[in-house]
């Protein structure tokens, strides 16, 4: 089972997204944001993996949470990757670091363009784990 | 998703009123231009909701209110305005503008009637897709370090004219003639220019496009003649904004400014209304950042307009001049500018006035236009979707209740989701094949996410526009030639 859903929403794209504990729901977040954004064509032995440690504070978790996604959105954009392997160092409401793994975009083809993550009907609620909603702006 | 418990008055067939009294914290009125038909699409999901949202905005002035366009977006409706009167706590939110800052539309003449050009329509529509990058992450053939970005975003088109890629024709004939004043290049951040600096003259992705059109209805003739456009003619259409510059600009802002709302003891309904008062150092500075940004959108559209006559000149082996390809229009319509409006008691104050999918439309003699438009009033550039049509609308003096405002497009009806569960690629190509649309995209996806069916129909849009009085309606283009990412 993906470990999120799409959320209709007329114009941008929603997801509900679940993880046991915080880290997996950010992880599983991140995940479903690229799910969104590309599919990757069938791998060469020889792609590049790429390596980022990424550090993120904020004020509390949700900003976190969208700070966490935008910060990988920028790297995306701007290093032509997609990420694939996230792993966090450390982990707090407030702060996190990790280290993320991304592999060059012409091993995918793209989907769909998110701009950014909208602090719009963020909620992230602990039911049986945690769960988040949240709109990407497209 | 349904919003209906939300109580509507009617006030006339195109106006609909929510009461202040609905929600406790609504400062004033939501008002909803819409008409009975349309209504039942703008009830399916929480646009009204969001209406009341930034009816709660500190210092807004009138109603809170939207356009016929309207959906849901993220912290305003799409299809929102909201002015705000800086002096009585106004203030400025990121969400009132959106993450593409600025994103507009641009329309270009020819001389060319259709049956000039038809039997070179596929090579034209091949060579704008070469010239023109489109597509996530498309990168320009224009390299900027970032020194000429910071230009850009002071000087916006006249930079790139100033470069050899337009006139000052094409200036004034860009809405704030290309350059909004106030940009200030040190309240963006590095993140920005890095998004940005390979970003000049790309057009993006999803609803963004380039489209080669046919003007084949005229409303008002005299308006049509003055701006040297006649039944059967070709002409461009570019609709794109400040790509990821603008995006990080807004994402930045959206943060700082968050952190404002304690700090100013303001409540809103929306984390993603965050909003600084106007005359703030955060707001300011906001502003000055916002502008910048949008003037990097200018600078994009004038240079995808240099590379689109580029390519007429390369399939017709003629030069743009004599082609007749002149700049009509370009609008913003993601924005927040500082104008001065008439309040309800009759002083001109300047006001916050926030666009968020929604056009400026000034009357004629507005002072802000320049001097070929003052008779007639500002062109409004509607586009609609890749299948039916697009239009071209006048400003006229009766929307000043709008604050010089109206629609911007034609408005999403279905999510990219249930688009793709009801569209498949081979049908829409079928049906652009059969109304005799060329198109050309990079991505499958978006041809499906962007089907004419996802789309209220823009006539029926326009039609409200028009009749409550907020532009005039001067003609209709078909498409015949689509660009995608």
């Amino acid at each position: 089972m993906k470990p999120y859903e799409l959320i209709d929403h007329t114009a941008d794209i929603g997801i509900k997204v679940r993880g046991k504990t915080l880290e997996k729901l950010f992880n599983n977040a991140a995940v479903a944001m690229f799910d969104i954004m590309a599919k990757p064509f069938p791998l060469p032995a020889k792609a590049v993996v790429k390596r980022f440690r990424i550090t993120v504070k904020a004020q509390d978790r949700t900003e976190l949470l969208i700070r966490w996604l935008n910060e990988l959105l920028f790297l995306s954009e701007t290093q032509k990757i997609i990420f694939s392997h996230l792993k966090f160092k450390k982990f707090s409401d407030t702060g996190l670091e990790a280290q993320a793994q991304g592999i060059a975009r012409k091993h995918f083809a793209m989907q769909v363009e998110i701009k950014a993550v909208t602090y719009h009907e963020l909620m992230i609620e602990e039911k049986n784990g945690f769960e988040a909603q949240v709109i990407f702006d497209v | 998703m349904e919003t209906t418990q939300i109580p509507l008055e009617q006030l006339d067939p195109y106006r609909y009123q929510i009461p202040s009294s609905y929600k406790e914290g609504m400062r004033v009125p939501g008002r909803i231009y819409t008409s009975d038909r349309l209504l039942n699409d703008i009830l399916k999901d929480k646009a009204l909701e969001q209406v009341v949202n930034v009816a709660h905005l500190p210092g807004i002035v009138g109603q809170s209110m939207a356009m016929p366009d309207m959906h849901w977006g993220y912290g305003f409706p799409i299809g929102g305005v909201a002015a705000t009167d800086p002096k009585q706590g106004g203030v400025i939110s990121p969400g009132g503008v959106g993450f593409d800052i600025n994103c507009g539309v641009r329309f270009i003449r020819t001389n060319f009637k259709q049956e000039e050009i038809q039997d070179r329509l596929n090579d034209l529509v091949a060579t704008l897709f070469d010239f023109v990058p489109s597509g996530l992450g498309s990168k320009s053939g224009l390299r900027l370090n970032q020194n000429q970005v910071k230009q850009v975003l002071v000087k916006g088109s006249r930079w790139v004219v100033e470069e050899g890629f337009g006139t000052a024709h094409d200036l004034d004939a860009t809405e704030d003639y290309g350059a909004i004043a106030g940009a200030d290049p040190q309240a963006v951040s590095d993140r920005a220019y890095e998004r940005g600096k390979c970003q000049v003259g790309t057009l993006g992705s999803g609803n963004h496009f380039l489209e080669v059109q046919v003007v084949d209805q005229i409303f008002d003739e005299d308006v049509a003649r003055d701006l040297h456009l006649f039944k059967g003619q070709v002409a461009v259409m570019i609709h794109c904004g400040s790509r990821g510059l603008g995006y990080q600009v807004c994402d930045d802002y959206c943060h700082s400014i968050g952190h404002c709302l304690t700090k100013y003891h303001i409540e809103v309904p929306d984390r993603q209304l965050a909003c600084a008062p106007v005359e703030s150092l955060e707001g300011q500075e906001y502003l000055s950042a916002m502008r910048a940004a949008a003037n990097f959108a200018f600078a994009n559209r004038q240079y995808i307009m240099h590379q689109t006559r580029k390519s007429f000149e390369k399939v017709f082996r003629k030069n743009w001049e004599t082609m007749g390809m002149q700049l009509i229009y370009d609008v913003a319509h993601n924005i927040a500018k500082i104008e001065k409006h008439k309040l309800a008691n009759g002083r001109e104050r300047p006001l916050c006035v926030h666009r968020k999918g929604a056009t400026r439309a000034f009357p004629p003699g507005h002072p802000e236009l320049a001097p070929r438009f003052q008779k007639i009033g500002q062109p409004v550039i509607i586009p609609g979707d890749m299948g039916r049509a697009s239009y071209l609308l006048i400003g006229v003096e009766s929307a000043d209740e709008t604050f010089y405002s109206c629609c911007h497009g034609a408005g999403r009806v279905m999510s990219r989701s249930k688009a793709t569960k009801m569209f498949n690629v081979k049908d829409v190509l079928a049906d652009l094949e059969s109304r005799g649309v060329v198109i050309q995209a990079q991505s499958k996806a978006t041809i499906v996410e962007e089907a004419s069916g996802v789309y209220k129909d823009v006539t029926e849009v326009v039609d409200v526009v028009a009749q409550a009085g907020l532009s005039k309606k001067v003609c209709r283009m078909r498409p015949i030639g689509v660009v995608k990412g």
